[in-house]
Formats: structure tokens, C-alpha cells, sequence
């Protein structure tokens, strides 16, 4: 064995053997090149890209801020940035309260079979994200179901026609699509709470309302939270949903996005949207998870 | 179990609540199959005949069958190359002490905190501008992607999971490194791997907003799914597809259910997992 | 090669039962299973497309089938390989990014960017049996012929008008117009394609606006003004022809800007509706085939071209989709009866003579254009 070490070749052989970081490095390197070349690059790109402008068919590859500038300047761009923020916003909003209490009651009032209860839960999503979305067509739509049912049971003279192609239907179609993703961290949460912190807290008398707010919810939160990014951040970015339920005043900034490389035809505008949309989510992002911590140590 | 008796008693609304949300999470979905089957191309109530037409119109449409076979490779590639990365990359990030580890894991993290078109939209650019034709190699590498980091976020707790002393051991006894993986290693964590393939295929096979942005002229199946949505009498066989596709997830998913309980109990018996 | 670890899947599960197969080997196998499947599509690129002698035909989706292609089944035994584009701006952007096919299906308006991108090649018409019977007014459209040889064969035309139901749109013994779609009465339950390459030229034609002096700053303005004034009527603006059929059957609309197969689907399933002609006239395109300056099966490309221009291919599309066709004779196919319900006369050149034809575009304009509808879709 010494004898190898001798050779410059089997120090670097021996060192690399022996050092921890480099073996680490190496064994993480091929998958951390790949997401570097797969989303720095092309992030790199983006960014130089909307500082370019389009004519025609070519790009002017003088750096401005035409793009911004005009993001900025019409309301249109804002306009639909907010409607997105404000759809994602009451998304994630309903999302996660309808499903804090489905997780709640798998957490603590399913004793036997708890597996067969998140399997039930998650089976629907399994299926077509485009043809849920499609489904919700089918059930909001003018003489969908709902609207039949209800004229049917005499409770409506005429079809309710704010249910499909609007703001309302897209937050209800995400709602459903993105359940599975607030049901799970949060079942999570509450699962890993200690239960004997409950219980102290009974023996203490606190009542059940007193109990779920001094211990369970606060020990749920980053179940809540991350439920919370998971679903806001990509449904800001979603451009089917409101593409079939959204109807004229449902588009969303994706909408936007996505002809500025179909038919608008100007790339670089694109990116520039992209690259504000990012901006703004992350900005709330952080804003939300530093408020969220600051609450969570407050209710400590 | 004295806690359950005051903290978790039956609660009844919140059991009406359960049963009223698992409704409201299965019956949109419901719709299709029943929809498959009714007489009109238009999907309005109330249904007035059943018919099985568009089975028979699904089974003869190649272009269909072709976007499948589409969706089905990119998805089995994709899942591949993502738990193989996923699998490098949770090794090292468990087992060895590595400066900046946490940034690292976040970089390779990235895409879950990425709306899907900013993602889609960045790469297209970079494969314009570096001259690269669309195609199902880059809808495959847009989700080898978006599938990596949650085979490393299925793969790490595996990792950790198990007890290092064994790969030590095995090393101890004369294995080389690669040994030592194929035989210990691999064994211990295959359940992860196996749960890794199934999301990453499930995350690939359903994908639009990636694909969408970087299909070239072989559709997978939602883009081709997407695009028969425009033509009404081509609606009825996609969803005839759809609800084939819905049973088939489901079946899977049961298999894979009863293969995990089954796996459970066996490794439960090894001593290898709590 | 024959390994000891290589073992046949019957083997396998018979080893597997017996119990005789180590771990070792089922890992082996199931890591050579992950290798072939990431080889899968390098090995067979197209495994699944037809075979490689048929010619390719690149066309818009939904005309992928091969009820369009009697005659050339019958010559050489199946379909042509079909490759789809959502829109004539990405057909040429798959094309100009180096796609090859034999044949594709631009439109009119946009056929002399086409020819001037250089990817296309003048037809051989001797190789055309079909080509004396084209309706001579479509052969002459602008940018088909270019230094004397021929680069587009005419085969589908159809119209951009107005489908409105019978029993719910009250037209108040008025003509049928353009103004149908901006009729207050009825706010909320219009329907218009989301595309400005249909609903600018539309509003343009309502205007009163001829169709070269629609790029003039007035008039597009003045266009754009009448769009504006419509945004508040419209519960949808979409592509999706069956949206609006749908909307249309349940009543959800009273009128919508289609094509020409919305009404034949809607009538087909009893909906009582009617397809207007509009005082103003229709807007008019025409859609044909061009052949890829590569083509790497000429004979088969003209083979393609010649059955789409063919009676049989006609007599189809104008039944089954209410859609024109170039060949003269395919209108002597259907019956006089099934004509007037589509909407069609014996006489196609009459038609074609009321109706506006599209024009092309300079690019610049087109973008203008779209970027604007854009905004004013969005309610700006």
C-alpha cells in the first residue's frame, strides 16, 4: 500500500479516498451539474433576454429596459399580476383550510387504517390534471351539474352564470387540483406533534378550543406553511385553468406570458413578465414565511 | 391509551366534514367516466343515452396510441434519470460532511419553488438559442428536472434511515465501494427507490406547462389530450382515454399499496425499519 | 454474450417463485431493465410512426385523418406518416427550425412569407391528375405562383361567420350582419375567437374597412375601437371550437364567430341553429398545399397533394364539415338538398365572389395586431 502512495498520483488517489467533502463533491456532482446547467443557464439567459427587445422576426441584442418600462406603464400587465396574486392568494387561502380539517381528523380521529385514508385522498390526483380541470367544465358549466340539479330541484329559475368562466371557477378548480398538496404536509405536521404535549395541556384545563390554539396550531404551522408555498407558488404560474374556466376576466399572467411566445410573438417581453412574476412570488414568498416564523415564536 | 379517551374522541362534525371533502375530492373526477359514456359529443345534462363508441373510436386512434407511447417513454427515461441522480445525490448528502451543503440542496431543490412556465419558458430560450430542435429528448430533460428533486427529497429519509454501520461493515469486509452499494446499499433503500420511479413517472406522465413549452412535433399525451380538447367530436374518445387512464392509476396504485404493506412486513421482520 | 445474469422474463418468474433467483441477479436485472428504457428512444426514434416510405404531411391538427386520403390509400396501401401544428406561425417555425416533412397545409394569408422562406419547391403539375378541375379563381392567389412555377395547391376554403341559434337570437326581421356580435341585447351570451387572425379581420369587415387599407394608424385604431366596444358583450373568447359548440348548444350563447363546421356539428346533433351570411360579407380563407424543397419522397408528396385536391377528398369535407373545396367537381357529389343546408351553393365561385378574401400581411402589422387584441381581450 505505501509503496502506490509514493507517486504523486496515489497521494491525489489517497486524498481524494480519505477526504470527506471531495468524495461528498463527487458523488453529488453529476446531479448538482445537471440542475445547474438545467436552471442556472437558462435562467442566465432569461434574464439577458428580457432586457432585449424584439423586431419582427430578430432580436435587438442592445440591453434596455423597454420591456420593463412598459410593464410598468400599462395597466394591463399589472392588472393581470394582481388578478393572479388574488386568485393564487384565495386558492391557497381555501385550499388550505378546507383540507386542515380533513388532515386533522386523519391525524387524531383515524386510529386503524390511516394509510387507506391518505391513499383516498390522494387517488384522485393521480388522475389527468387536464381533465380534472375539464371535469370542473362539466360541473360549473351552464347546464352543468350543479345548475341542473338545482333548476331540477326548482331551487333556480335560470343557470347561475358566474360559476363557469370567471375568477370564481378558476379559484374552485384549483382548489380541488392542488388539494393533495395542502392535505399531506399538513397530515404531516400534526402527525409528528407530541402527543403528550396535548395532554399536558388538558391536565393544565385548557378546553379543546383553548388547546387547539395554545399547542396544535402553532405546532402545525410549517405543515401550513409549506402546504401554503406549494400551492401558491405554481398556480400564480398556471395558465390551463384559466385558459378553459376563466373566461375574459379569469386570464392570468400565464395566459399573458404564454402568447407572448405563441402568437404576440415577442420573446423577450416574455421573459421580462416571467422574470417580474418570479420576483413578486418570492418577494411575498419570504414575506410570509418571516411573518409566519415571527408568529410562531410570538406563540411560543 | 388513556389520551385518546379526552384529546381524540369521536367527533362528529368533523366526521360529516371528512366524508363531505373525499366527496367533493372524487366527484369531478367521476364525471369522466360517466361522461365516456354518453351518447352526445357535447358534455351537458341531462345524459340521454349510453353508448360505448368511443372506446371502440379510441382503440383505432393511432395518434392517440402515439402520444401515449410518447408520454409513456419520456415518463420512464425521465423517472429513471431522476432517481439515479436522486440516488447520488441523497448519498452524498447524508453520508458525507460537505461545506455549503445546505445551499447545495437548495440549488438542486430549485424547481419546487419555480412556477412551472418560468421553468419552461428559460428553457426554451436556452435551447433556441443554442440551436437545439424541440423534441421528446427536451419535454424529457424539462422533467428529468422538475422530477429530481423529489427523488431526493423521497430518497434522503431513506438514507437516513438506515444504519451506516452496515455499508461500514460491508467495507470492513473486504467489498470495494461499488460492491458495497450494489449489494447493501441498494437493497436497503429500494424501497425509496421504487416509491422515487413511481412519483417521478406520475409527475412526468401528467405534466403540461413544461411540455407544453417544449414539445416539438411528437405530442405527449396531455399536450395531445389539450389539443383534442378543440374539436368536439375528438373530445368524447380522449376522454374515453382519460377514464381508462384513471382506472388504470388506481389499480396501480392499489398494487403498489399492497406490494408496500407487503414490503413493510417484510423488512419490519428483517429489523431493517422501525 | 449469453451472461449467467441474463435470464428471460418466463425464467425469471418461475425462478422468482421457486426462489432460486439471489437478489443479486433481480438487481442486475431490474438496473439493465432502467438501461433499456433510457435507451429506448435513442434505439427507435419514430418506433411507433408509420412506416418510412409514406410521405409525411404536415397539417393542421384535426385534418390528420386519413378519410382525406382515399385515393392515396387505395395507390399505396395506408395513410401518409401526419404530423400537426396548432397554427400556421408554428408550422413555420417547426420548418424553419429544421423540421423536414413532404407536404404541408399553410393558408392563404400567410403564403407568400412561405414561399419567400425558401423551404418550398414548385410542383411537377403533370404528376397532379386533379389539377385541371381546381377552380381556376383559387389558383391564382397571391404568393402561388412565384418565377413562373407553381408552389400552392388549393384544397380546403371555408368562411368566419356568425352561427346563432334559430330559437334565441331574435333578429328582428334585420338582415343578418356583423352587428349580430355586437348587439347589446344579447350581452353576456356572444362567443368570439380568441384569435386576432379571425375576430381583427372580422371587426375590419364590420368597420366597413377594405382589407388593404387596414394597416393605415386610422383604421386600425378605429378597428380596434370596435373590438373594445364588443369586450364587454363577450362571455368567451377562445380557439376552442368545441367551447363554443357546447356554449352554443346549452344556450350559454345566442351567437358566436365559428367556422364552418360548428354549425354542421351543432345541426348534426339537433341544435337548432343557423350559419349566417353576413351583409357585409364572410371572411373568406383558403387553405392548400405546398411541398418542402427537401421532401424526401417527392413522387409520394404529389401523390399526397393529388389526392387532397381529388372528388373523393371534396365530397368529404364538404359533407362531413360544411367546408369548401378546390376541385369544382366535388360539389356535383352532394346533394342540392345537403348543399343548401350547409350553406353552399352548386356555384362555388359565387360564394367565393361575396365573401371577403383574406389578404396577406407584413409581419409587422401581425404582431402589432395580435399585442393589441391581446390587451383589449384582457379589458384595455
Amino acid at each position: 500500500m505505501t509503496q502506490t502512495h509514493d507517486t504523486l498520483r496515489g497521494r491525489l488517489y489517497a486524498f481524494f479516498l480519505r477526504s470527506e467533502p471531495v468524495r461528498g463533491f463527487a458523488l453529488l456532482s453529476p446531479t448538482l451539474l445537471i440542475m445547474l446547467a438545467g436552471m442556472c443557464v437558462p435562467f442566465v439567459i432569461l434574464v439577458a433576454m428580457s432586457f432585449w427587445t424584439q423586431h419582427v422576426f430578430e432580436f435587438d441584442t442592445t440591453l434596455s429596459l423597454t420591456n420593463y418600462n412598459e410593464i410598468v406603464d400599462k395597466p394591463m400587465y399589472r392588472v393581470l399580476l394582481t388578478r393572479s396574486l388574488a386568485i393564487s392568494g384565495a386558492c391557497t387561502v381555501a385550499t388550505v383550510l378546507l383540507a386542515y380539517p380533513m388532515a386533522y381528523y386523519v391525524a387524531f380521529h383515524v386510529h386503524r387504517h390511516k394509510m387507506v385514508w391518505i391513499v383516498l385522498m390522494t387517488l384522485p390526483f393521480w388522475s389527468s390534471y387536464l381533465l380534472r380541470v375539464f371535469a370542473w367544465k362539466i360541473i360549473l358549466g351552464y347546464n352543468g351539474a350543479i345548475n341542473a340539479s338545482f333548476m331540477g330541484l326548482g331551487w333556480l329559475e335560470k343557470p347561475l352564470e358566474f360559476l363557469l368562466y370567471s375568477p370564481t371557477a378558476v379559484v374552485i378548480t384549483l382548489t380541488h387540483a392542488w388539494a393533495a398538496f395542502a392535505i399531506l404536509p399538513i397530515y404531516v405536521s400534526l402527525e409528528k406533534i407530541d402527543r403528550s404535549l396535548l395532554e399536558a395541556a388538558t391536565d393544565l384545563g385548557d378546553g379543546p378550543v383553548k388547546r387547539f390554539i395554545g399547542v396544535t396550531l402553532p405546532l402545525s404551522l410549517p405543515g401550513v406553511i409549506a402546504a401554503s408555498l406549494l400551492i401558491f407558488i405554481p398556480t400564480v404560474g398556471d395558465f390551463v385553468t384559466p385558459a378553459l374556466v376563466g373566461g375574459p376576466d379569469g386570464a392570468m399572467i400565464a395566459n399573458l406570458i404564454q402568447v407572448q411566445f405563441a402568437r404576440v410573438n415577442n420573446w423577450p417581453m416574455g421573459a421580462a413578465l416571467s422574470l417580474a412574476m418570479m420576483v413578486i412570488i418570492a418577494a411575498i414568498s419570504l414575506l410570509y414565511i418571516w411573518t409566519a416564523r415571527r408568529f410562531t415564536e410570538y406563540g411560543r | 391509551m388513556s389520551e385518546i379517551s379526552y384529546i381524540q374522541r369521536p367527533n362528529r362534525p368533523l366526521h360529516v366534514y371528512a366524508f363531505g371533502y373525499i366527496a367533493f375530492l372524487y366527484i369531478p373526477v367521476l364525471f369522466l367516466p360517466l361522461f365516456s359514456f354518453n351518447d352526445s359529443i357535447y358534455f351537458a345534462f341531462p345524459i340521454e343515452e349510453f353508448t360505448t363508441e368511443w372506446y371502440r373510436q379510441m382503440f383505432e386512434h393511432q395518434a392517440m396510441h402515439a402520444a401515449l407511447a410518447n408520454s409513456l417513454k419520456v415518463g420512464a427515461v425521465a423517472s429513471v434519470l431522476a432517481t439515479v441522480l436522486g440516488v447520488f445525490g441523497a448519498k452524498a448528502v447524508t453520508r458525507y460532511r460537505i461545506p455549503g451543503k445546505k445551499s447545495l440542496i437548495f440549488v438542486i431543490m430549485l424547481p419546487l419553488v419555480v412556477p412551472g412556465i418560468l421553468l419552461g419558458v428559460a428553457l426554451l430560450l436556452m435551447l433556441s438559442r443554442l440551436g437545439i430542435t424541440l423534441s421528446l429528448y427536451t419535454v424529457t430533460m424539462g422533467h428529468v428536472l422538475i422530477c429530481t428533486p423529489f427523488a431526493m427529497a423521497t430518497l434522503i429519509p431513506r438514507f437516513e434511515g438506515f444504519d451506516r454501520a452496515m455499508e461500514e461493515a460491508s467495507a470492513d469486509l473486504g467489498a470495494n465501494a461499488w460492491s458495497t452499494f450494489w449489494r447493501v446499499t441498494l437493497p436497503m433503500v429500494l424501497p425509496g427507490v421504487v416509491a422515487s420511479l413511481l412519483l417521478c413517472f406520475t409527475i412526468s406522465f401528467d405534466e403540461f406547462i413544461i411540455a407544453f413549452m417544449l414539445t416539438g412535433t411528437d405530442p405527449t399525451l396531455p399536450i395531445f389530450m389539450y389539443s383534442q380538447l378543440r374539436f368536439p367530436a375528438r373530445l368524447p374518445p380522449t376522454v374515453a382515454l382519460g377514464s381508462i387512464i384513471i382506472f388504470v392509476s388506481f389499480v396501480v396504485l392499489c398494487f403498489s399499496l399492497w406490494l408496500r404493506r407487503y414490503g413493510v412486513e417484510e423488512s419490519a421482520s428483517d429489523g431493517v425499519r422501525p | 454474450m449469453k451472461r449467467k445474469t441474463d435470464i428471460s422474463p418466463q425464467e425469471m418468474t418461475d425462478r422468482l417463485q421457486s426462489g432460486t433467483l439471489s437478489r443479486r441477479q433481480f438487481q442486475q436485472m431490474l438496473a439493465g431493465a432502467g438501461i433499456a428504457m433510457v435507451a429506448t428512444p435513442v434505439l427507435s426514434p419514430s418506433a411507433l410512426a408509420a412506416p418510412a416510405d409514406q410521405g409525411t404531411y404536415f397539417t393542421w391538427g384535426g385534418y390528420d385523418i386519413p378519410e382525406l386520403f382515399a385515393p392515396y390509400i387505395e395507390q399505396h396501401g395506408e395513410a401518409p406518416n401526419f404530423a400537426a401544428f396548432g397554427g400556421s406561425e408554428e408550422g413555420l417555425t417547426k420548418l424553419m427550425g429544421g423540421y423536414v416533412v413532404d407536404v404541408a397545409h399553410p393558408c392563404n394569408a400567410v403564403l407568400p412569407r412561405w414561399v419567400a422562406s425558401g423551404l418550398l419547391q414548385p410542383f411537377d403539375l403533370s404528376q397532379l391528375s386533379n389539377w385541371d378541375d381546381v377552380i381556376p379563381a383559387l389558383k391564382n392567389l397571391e404568393g402561388s405562383v412565384h418565377d413562373g412555377g407553381t408552389y400552392f395547391a388549393p384544397m380546403d376554403w371555408g368562411q368566419t361567420s356568425i352561427t346563432y341559434r334559430e330559437d334565441l337570437f331574435d333578429l328582428q326581421g334585420a338582415e343578418e350582419s356583423w352587428g349580430m356580435l355586437w348587439d347589446e341585447r344579447y350581452a353576456g351570451q356572444i362567443g368570439v375567437i380568441a384569435s386576432a387572425g379571425d375576430t381583427w379581420w372580422c371587426a375590419t369587415i364590420f368597420a366597413g374597412v377594405d382589407f388593404t387599407e387596414m394597416t393605415t394608424d386610422e383604421n386600425f385604431d378605429k378597428v380596434a375601437a370596435l373590438l373594445r366596444q364588443q369586450r364587454p358583450l363577450v362571455r368567451l373568447y377562445t380557439d376552442d371550437v368545441t367551447t363554443l359548440e357546447q356554449a352554443l348548444a346549452s344556450g350559454e350563447l345566442v351567437a358566436a364567430m365559428t367556422w364552418n363546421s360548428s354549425p354542421v356539428d351543432l345541426k348534426r346533433q339537433d341544435v337548432p341553429v343557423r350559419w349566417a351570411n353576413p351583409k357585409e360579407g364572410a371572411l373568406t380563407w383558403v387553405c392548400g398545399a405546398v411541398m418542402h424543397k427537401d421532401a424526401p419522397n417527392p413522387e409520394r408528396a404529389h401523390d399526397i397533394i393529388d389526392s387532397l385536391i381529388s372528388v373523393d377528398t371534396g365530397r368529404f369535407l364538404i359533407d362531413e364539415y360544411g367546408y369548401g373545396h378546390s376541385n369544382s367537381k366535388s360539389f356535383d357529389e352532394v346533394s342540392e338538398e345537403r348543399l343548401a343546408e350547409l350553406g353552399l351553393t352548386r356555384n362555388p365561385s359565387e360564394m367565393l365572389d361575396a365573401g371577403k378574401f383574406q389578404i396577406p400581411l407584413d409581419e409587422e402589422f401581425t404582431s402589432r395586431m395580435n399585442g393589441e387584441f391581446e390587451q383589449i381581450k384582457a379589458g384595455f
